[in-house]
C-alpha cells in the first residue's frame, strides 16, 4: 500500500491565493481502484476530510514543519454512510463519479442555486456533479424535478449541504 | 426532503392584505376611530379588525402557505383550501365590518351580518389551519424543526382568537344569549390573536427566513427552546387561565405570570435576533434585513412600555397606544420589511427559474433599487414612533399627520413591490430572456 500514492502539492496554489479544490477533486479522479492520494497543504484541511470522507476516503494528517501538513487520503471500501439522505428514487450507489464539484457555500442566494443549475447544463445525460450549499436548498429540489433530475444529498455535521445530482433528459443543446 | 414549490395564491393573499392595509392608514389619517373615539367603540372595531384580520392575517397566511413548506421540508397539504379559504376570509371581513358599521348606527342591516360573519372568518380560518396543520403533521416523522413548532402554537392561539371571536359576534347578533362574554373573554381574544397566532407565528418564522437572508447559522440553541416553552406557556396561562381565574376568583395571578413568561421569551428572541445579526456570514446585509431592525425595536419598545404602564398602573389608559406600537410597528414593519425580499425573490424564482443555468438571468437584487426605497422604510418607522408618541400624549391631530406619513410610505413600498413583480427595475434586454413569462401581478404559475 505504501507505494501507490498520487502525490499532489497544493502550496505553491495557496500561497499565490488561488483555490485549490478543483485540483484536488480532479486528482482523485484520477486515483486508481485502491490508489491513496498523499497531499501537501498550507493548513489541516479539515472540510476535505468532510468532503473525502462521504466518499469513502479515510484521512491521515501530520504537521512536516513550517506549519504545513500532509495528509493520506486512503480508500476504504465501500462509501461511509450519509445520515439523513434524501433523494430520488434510482439508487445513487451505482451513479457514476462526479464530473464537477462545486463549493457553492460561501456565495450569497440564490448564486448556490443559480451555479448549481449552471453546472448541470454542462454535463451529457447520465454524468454527475457534486455541490456543497450552504443550506437544504429546498427549492432547488423542486428545480431538478422539474428539469427530469436524480439527486441525492444530505446535510453534514457541518451544517452545510452535500448533494449529487445526476442529469436526466436530453443533451444541452 | 421534497422541496418547496411556489405557492400559487400567496400573492393574492399578499395584494389583499396590502389593499386593506392601506384602508386602515386612509381611515386612521382621515381620524376614523380610536383616538377620536373610545377603543371599545364599533369605529375602533372596524379599523382593529381591517388591520388584525385584512392587513396582518391576510399577510401571515399567504406567507405561511409559501414558508411552512420550507420550514418542514415537505409540500403543501391541501392546496385546493386555499383559494376558497381566502374568498371566505374576504367575504366574512366584509360582513364584519359591515355589522360593526350597523352597531355604530350608520348604515342599517336588516340579517344577523355579525352571524354570517362569524361562520365565514370561522370557516376560512378553519380551511387556512386544515391545509397547514395537515403539513406540519406530514413532517411529524422528523420531529418539527423550532420555527415550525412556533407555527403550530400559533395556529392553536388562531384557534382560540377565531372561537372567542365568533361567539362575541354571535353575541352582537343576538344569536346567543347575551352574557358578559365580551367582559371575561376580551383579553384572551386580543392575546390570542395578536401575541398568539400573529406574534408568536412571526416569530417562528422569522427564525427561518432571518438566517436564511443573512446566511447566519440554524443550529438549534438552549435560547430558542426558552422562548417556546415560557412564550407557549404564557399564552396558555392568558389565554384559558386568565379568564377562568378571573371568573372564579376575580384575581389576575395566572396574567402576572404570562406577563413575566412573555418577557423571558421576549427576551431569548432578542438574544437570538442579536447572535443571527452578529454572526451572520452576508457582511452587506439587503434592506428587508436592515429595516426589519426597526420592527425589532418597536416589539422591544412595546414591551418596555408595556411593563412600565403595568407598573404605574396606567397600563389600561394606554392600550391603545400599545396596540398600534405592536400593530403597525412590529407586527406591520416586520411584514412590510419581508415583503420587500420575499415579493422579489418568489417573482424571481417564478420567471427566471425554468431558464436558470441555460441563460444568463437577472438577479434577485436587481428587481429592486434598494437605494431609492430605504427613504420609505425611514419614514414608515419615524412615523410610526410619531403616532405612537401622539396617542400617548393624547393629541389626536398629531397622530392624523402621522398616520398621513405612514399612508404615504406605505403607498410607495407598494407601488415599489408592484415594480418589482412587473420586473420593472430589470434592464430591458435583460428582462425577460427567451423561454421565461412576466409572472402575472396576482398568482404565481404552476410548472
Amino acid at each position: 500500500m505504501s507505494a501507490s500514492y498520487l502525490d499532489l502539492d497544493v502550496r505553491p496554489i495557496l500561497r499565490d491565493g488561488g483555490e485549490p479544490f478543483s485540483a484536488i477533486m480532479e486528482a482523485v479522479g484520477a486515483l486508481a481502484p485502491g490508489q491513496s492520494l498523499r497531499l501537501l497543504a498550507t493548513f489541516k484541511p479539515l472540510p476535505l476530510f468532510q468532503v473525502l470522507g462521504a466518499r469513502g476516503f479515510q484521512a491521515a494528517a501530520r504537521e512536516i514543519g513550517g506549519g504545513d501538513w500532509e495528509v493520506i487520503f486512503t480508500p476504504a471500501g465501500a462509501a461511509a454512510p450519509e445520515p439523513e439522505a434524501a433523494a430520488t428514487a434510482d439508487d445513487p450507489r451505482g451513479w457514476p463519479r462526479p464530473e464537477v464539484e462545486l463549493d457553492n457555500r460561501d456565495l450569497d442566494p440564490p448564486e448556490p442555486m443559480t451555479r448549481t443549475l449552471e453546472g448541470i447544463e454542462g454535463l451529457s445525460p447520465g454524468q454527475t456533479l457534486a455541490a456543497l450549499l450552504p443550506r437544504e436548498p429546498l427549492f432547488l429540489f423542486n428545480e431538478l424535478r422539474a428539469r427530469g433530475h436524480s439527486w441525492h444529498g444530505f446535510t453534514e455535521p457541518e451544517g452545510h449541504y452535500r448533494i449529487v445530482i445526476r442529469r436526466g433528459g436530453q443533451a444541452p443543446s | 426532503m421534497n422541496g418547496a414549490a411556489l405557492s400559487r395564491w400567496t400573492m393574492a393573499y399578499f395584494a389583499a392584505a396590502f389593499g386593506l392595509l392601506i384602508v386602515a392608514e386612509a381611515l386612521m389619517a382621515c381620524g376614523y376611530g380610536f383616538p377620536a373615539v373610545a377603543v371599545e367603540a364599533p369605529e375602533t372595531l372596524v379599523l382593529v379588525h381591517v388591520t388584525a384580520i385584512g392587513w396582518l392575517s391576510l399577510l401571515m397566511c399567504g406567507a405561511l402557505f409559501q414558508f411552512v413548506p420550507v420550514l418542514v421540508g415537505q409540500p403543501l397539504r391541501g392546496r385546493r383550501l386555499v383559494l376558497p379559504a381566502l374568498l371566505c376570509l374576504l367575504a366574512g371581513l366584509a360582513c364584519l365590518l359591515a355589522g360593526f358599521l350597523s352597531l355604530s348606527g350608520v348604515v342599517e342591516i336588516g340579517f344577523p351580518v355579525l352571524g354570517c360573519a362569524a361562520v365565514l372568518l370561522a370557516v376560512g380560518f378553519a380551511l387556512v389551519a386544515t391545509a397547514l396543520a395537515r403539513t406540519l403533521w406530514s413532517a411529524r416523522r422528523t420531529g418539527l424543526p423550532m420555527p415550525a413548532r412556533f407555527v403550530a402554537v400559533g395556529l392553536a392561539c388562531l384557534a382560540a382568537a377565531v372561537l372567542l371571536g365568533a361567539v362575541f359576534a354571535l353575541t352582537f347578533a343576538g344569536l346567543l344569549p347575551t352574557t358578559d362574554v365580551v367582559g371575561w373573554g376580551l383579553p384572551a381574544h386580543a392575546v390570542a390573536g395578536f401575541g398568539g397566532w400573529l406574534t408568536f407565528t412571526a416569530v417562528g418564522v422569522s427564525y427561518r427566513l432571518l438566517p436564511m437572508f443573512m446566511l447566519a447559522p440554524e443550529t438549534e440553541r438552549a435560547t430558542t427552546r426558552l422562548a417556546w416553552w415560557s412564550g407557549g406557556v404564557a399564552l396558555f396561562l392568558a389565554v384559558l387561565a386568565a379568564p377562568a381565574e378571573r371568573a372564579l376568583s376575580g384575581s389576575d395571578t395566572s396574567l402576572a405570570i404570562a406577563g413575566l413568561l412573555g418577557c423571558v421569551a421576549l427576551a431569548c428572541y432578542g438574544a437570538d435576533l442579536v447572535f443571527f445579526y452578529r454572526r451572520r456570514k452576508r457582511r452587506a446585509i439587503e434592506l428587508n434585513s436592515r429595516s426589519a431592525v426597526g420592527a425589532f425595536a418597536c416589539l422591544c419598545l412595546t414591551a418596555v412600555l408595556a411593563v412600565a404602564m403595568a407598573v404605574m398602573g396606567e397600563a389600561a389608559r394606554h392600550v391603545g397606544a400599545l396596540v398600534f406600537l405592536a400593530a403597525y410597528g412590529w407586527l406591520g414593519g416586520l411584514g412590510l420589511s419581508q415583503l420587500y425580499k420575499i415579493v422579489p425573490f418568489l417573482t424571481w424564482l417564478e420567471c427566471y427559474g425554468p431558464v436558470m443555468g441555460r441563460k444568463p438571468t437577472p438577479r434577485v437584487q436587481d428587481l429592486v433599487v434598494e437605494r431609492r426605497d430605504g427613504p420609505w422604510f425611514i419614514l414608515y418607522f419615524a412615523a410610526v414612533l410619531g403616532g405612537a408618541a401622539a396617542l400617548l400624549a393624547g393629541r389626536p391631530e398629531l397622530f392624523r399627520l402621522a398616520a398621513v406619513a405612514m399612508l404615504t410610505a406605505t403607498a410607495a413600498i407598494g407601488l415599489e413591490l408592484v415594480l418589482a413583480r412587473r420586473l420593472f427595475n430589470v434592464a430591458r434586454e435583460k428582462r425577460l430572456p427567451e423561454g421565461t413569462v412576466r409572472p402575472h401581478l396576482f398568482f404565481a404559475a404552476q410548472r
